[in-house]
């Protein structure tokens, strides 16, 4: 394998490993390009221009958005691949897609795949600093910090407070992330699902990592409850049966149980019905998925400050 | 092979015959392709005009047999050859390989048992078996023509690659073994606990996101195998064991008097998962790397006599394969180059076993597993077969893996400082590795 060439302080492939002062740092900062990520106050030029390859190999609608607008605001360039009508999303063009755009000269690379790992492997190949927006079932860095930045926003501090995640654990990159994520700012992170998705196992991640196959056992306890999209398209169908709902959807009559205060999340697309009833979603004061839009874009501004400033001032 | 071989007389080394027993300082002359003489008595041998070679401080072992390679032909050649899988094998001490049947097309015919057989004569550098499919195309669904390959000179009988699921298949296979007194070597994994499995199933799959391949669908794989076994009494043979319940397994099936034996590969022995952080794709193999107890267990599982067959699962891949996603990855590593001195490193520096069992368990007791024995293959006798394995325990080298005569890369261990190395490696009376010139003995 060719040697990494990417200055890991410029990538970011994972929040496992990442030490809390870069975490905060980088919460906030997202906090205060919050005004500029929502069109109300403006960047103050600094290196604007930079060209940017977006690899979006896997389908992705918020995330491909968010990235884009995040560049607007910072005025820079998008250059956009995605995975339809090409033969990209096939192992071996992963790395070669990836190589012959970071040929054309760009900055930094935003990679989408299927394959856990396949960041990884652009930051490996190309050298090229990248941000992973969602590889396989490993990690999504970018959505576990507006998701640990969301929160911070509602209950001031992590730092003792627990967060049920809800939902397939096992297929979601976007729970391995916030795990580590939340973990690392000093929250207990209570982990809910049925064993097939929930395996014992993810106890192992960490001391304050808990795990549960019964949500109404854990429900009032949780300072913040995050709910997970059912995966089916990773075969989690088949380890889920018709009762799910009943068993760990976030109902109306879950939600009315939940005390005064204690936010509802889900990183969309939310399978209505299954893991959220409407009228939960349609709870506003309760459910953040908005908000966890609207952070997304600060959030990721911040990352791409970090991947691309400290860049210009090598050149 | 045809023409006449050097006479050689190997003088003052500690030479090993696991068949016998025989520990002791000799000499060893072999001539016309066959051990003429071994002598320990003063004055030794009088070898005439032999080459004579002071082998004091080395091992004399008979020539070293891996029963479980790929050698990718026919059909994948880029990955590696008869020609270049047998000299990376005779660089590595070794003499005879028995290569196994997931070929394209797979070696599920008589035509195929010959050409593997044709192709060796021609190219390889020592001894080629035949692992030949017990199933057509290794499908699991019918029989392969098992008695006619047989004839055609098969050694064994295995799916590698893939275990026989069907209940009903594996239990004729066992019954057409037992007939002929083959061995059937099993691959075990049951598939439906290893849909889309990338390694083994544990914290560090959690953590990579992978899908995990779990110890059970080995082990029940392996347990309903020898459960058939007992009212057949097939010789069975478990495949590259990585699980350490396996190893009770084994062990409670050979303590009720089955005939099965049990095999383990050097990545199992040194590695856990914890290699596939960073998704390296060189600690990606079936079955996976697991962890730390298992390895204690297999380790165990040898040193109490339970697994008495050490086999490399030398599997070659291209550098463009392996640089894949590691979910697109081939499954494998390569180690006919590198066993030696990872077995002595796993089992003798541990402590485990002494030279001579390590090297019984990587000559006769393969031997007898192919049914070589007869042949005076995996011993060193006086008029047996002229291969001999000449080894330095105590050489000290780092592992290359652009040095390799294998055309493939895909080793994990590279980099690795380690100690022990083939210094000589002959085959029927011919040298065809030699290193004593850059070694002062």
């Amino acid at each position: 394998m060719p040697p990494r060439m990417t200055d890991s302080n410029r990538s970011l492939l994972t929040l496992r490993g990442l030490d809390a002062a870069t975490l905060t740092a980088l919460l906030d900062r997202t906090e205060s390009l919050l005004p500029v990520a929502q069109g109300i106050e403006r960047m103050s030029k600094t290196d604007a221009g930079a060209m940017v390859g977006l690899l979006f190999l896997e389908n992705s609608t918020r995330t491909r958005c968010s990235f884009e607008t995040a560049l607007h605001r910072l005025g820079h360039h998008p250059v956009s691949l995605t995975g339809q009508g090409s033969s990209v999303g096939k192992g071996e063009s992963l790395t070669d897609t990836a190589a012959n755009i970071a040929a054309m000269g760009v900055r930094a690379l935003v990679v989408r795949t299927s394959y856990s790992g396949g960041a990884d492997l652009v930051a490996r190949v190309t050298g090229v600093p990248t941000i992973n927006a969602g590889d396989g079932r490993h990690e999504h860095p970018t959505q576990g910090l507006l998701d640990a930045s969301t929160l911070l926003a509602h209950l001031g501090s992590l730092r003792g407070k627990r967060i049920l995640i809800v939902g397939d654990i096992l297929n979601s990159r976007v729970a391995r992330s916030n795990i580590h994520a939340l973990a690392t700012l000093g929250a207990t992170v209570v982990l809910v699902g049925p064993p097939s998705l929930v395996p014992w196992v993810f106890a192992e991640f960490g001391p304050t990592i808990e795990i549960s196959h019964d949500l109404d056992a854990v429900l009032e306890s949780a300072d913040a409850v995050m709910m997970l999209r059912i995966q089916l398209e990773r075969d989690a169908g088949k380890s889920v049966s018709s009762d799910y709902r009943m068993a760990f959807g976030m109902t109306s009559s879950r939600a009315s149980r939940l005390p005064e205060g204690v936010p509802v999340l889900h990183p969309g697309p939310i399978n209505r019905g299954v893991e959220l009833d409407d009228e939960v979603a349609a709870d506003l004061a309760r459910c953040l998925v908005l908000e966890q839009v609207s952070r997304g874009v600060a959030a990721r501004m911040a990352i791409l400050e970090r991947a691309l400033v400290l860049n210009a001032r090598i050149k | 092979m045809t023409h006449r071989s050097k006479s050689m007389l190997l003088t003052g080394g500690r030479v090993l015959d696991p068949r016998s027993g025989f520990d002791a300082t000799a000499d060893v002359l072999i001539r016309d392709g066959r051990i003429a003489g071994i002598e320990t008595g003063p004055g030794r041998i009088d070898a005439g005009d032999a080459e004579r070679v002071d082998v004091g401080g080395l091992l004399v072992c008979p020539g070293l047999i891996d029963p479980h390679v790929h050698l990718r032909e026919p059909g994948q050649g880029a990955k590696e050859t008869i020609e270049t899988g047998t000299r990376a094998a005779v660089s590595g001490g070794f003499t005879t390989l028995c290569c196994m049947p997931n070929t394209n097309p797979t070696l599920d015919t008589p035509d195929m048992v010959d050409w593997v057989t044709m192709k060796a004569k021609e190219a390889a550098s020592c001894r080629v078996l035949v692992a030949a499919a017990a199933t057509l195309g290794r499908k699991g669904e019918a029989l392969a023509p098992m008695h006619a390959m047989h004839i055609a000179g098969a050694a064994a009988f295995t799916d590698d690659g893939d275990g026989i699921a069907d209940a009903d298949l594996m239990r004729k296979v066992l019954q057409i073994c037992a007939s002929l007194g083959t061995a059937f070597m099993q691959h075990c994994q049951e598939p439906t606990l290893t849909r889309g499995a990338q390694m083994h199933e544990g914290v560090m799959s959690a953590r990579l996101g992978l899908v995990g391949w779990p110890r059970v669908a080995e082990e029940l794989m392996l347990e309903r195998d020898l459960r058939l076994d007992r009212s057949i009494g097939a010789r069975y043979h478990a495949q590259h064991l990585s699980s350490g319940g396996s190893v009770e397994i084994l062990k409670a099936a050979r303590d009720a008097g089955v005939p099965a034996t049990g095999e383990v590969s050097p990545h199992h022995l040194l590695l856990t998962d914890a290699a596939c952080e960073g998704f390296d794709t060189n600690a990606k193999m079936n079955p996976p790397l697991r962890e730390e107890s298992d390895r204690r267990a297999l380790l165990q599982g040898v040193a109490d006599g339970i697994i008495t067959v050490l086999a490399t699962d030398h599997a070659p891949h291209s550098v463009a394969e392996k640089s894949r996603p590691f979910e697109e990855a081939p499954l494998g590593v390569i180690g006919v180059e590198t066993a030696l001195p990872l077995y002595a490193e796993a089992l003798v520096k541990s402590g485990a076993v002494d030279w001579p069992r390590l090297i019984a368990m990587m000559s006769i007791e393969p031997a007898r597993l192919l049914d070589l024995e007869n042949e005076g293959l995996g011993s060193l006798t006086v008029g047996g077969p002229g291969d001999v394995t000449v080894i330095d325990p105590e050489l000290e080298w780092t592992i290359n893996a652009d040095s390799f005569e294998s055309k493939a890369r895909n080793c994990p261990f590279d980099g690795r400082k380690v100690r022990g190395r083939a210094v000589l490696t002959m085959v029927a009376g011919f040298a065809r590795c030699n290193r004593l010139s850059e070694i002062s003995i």
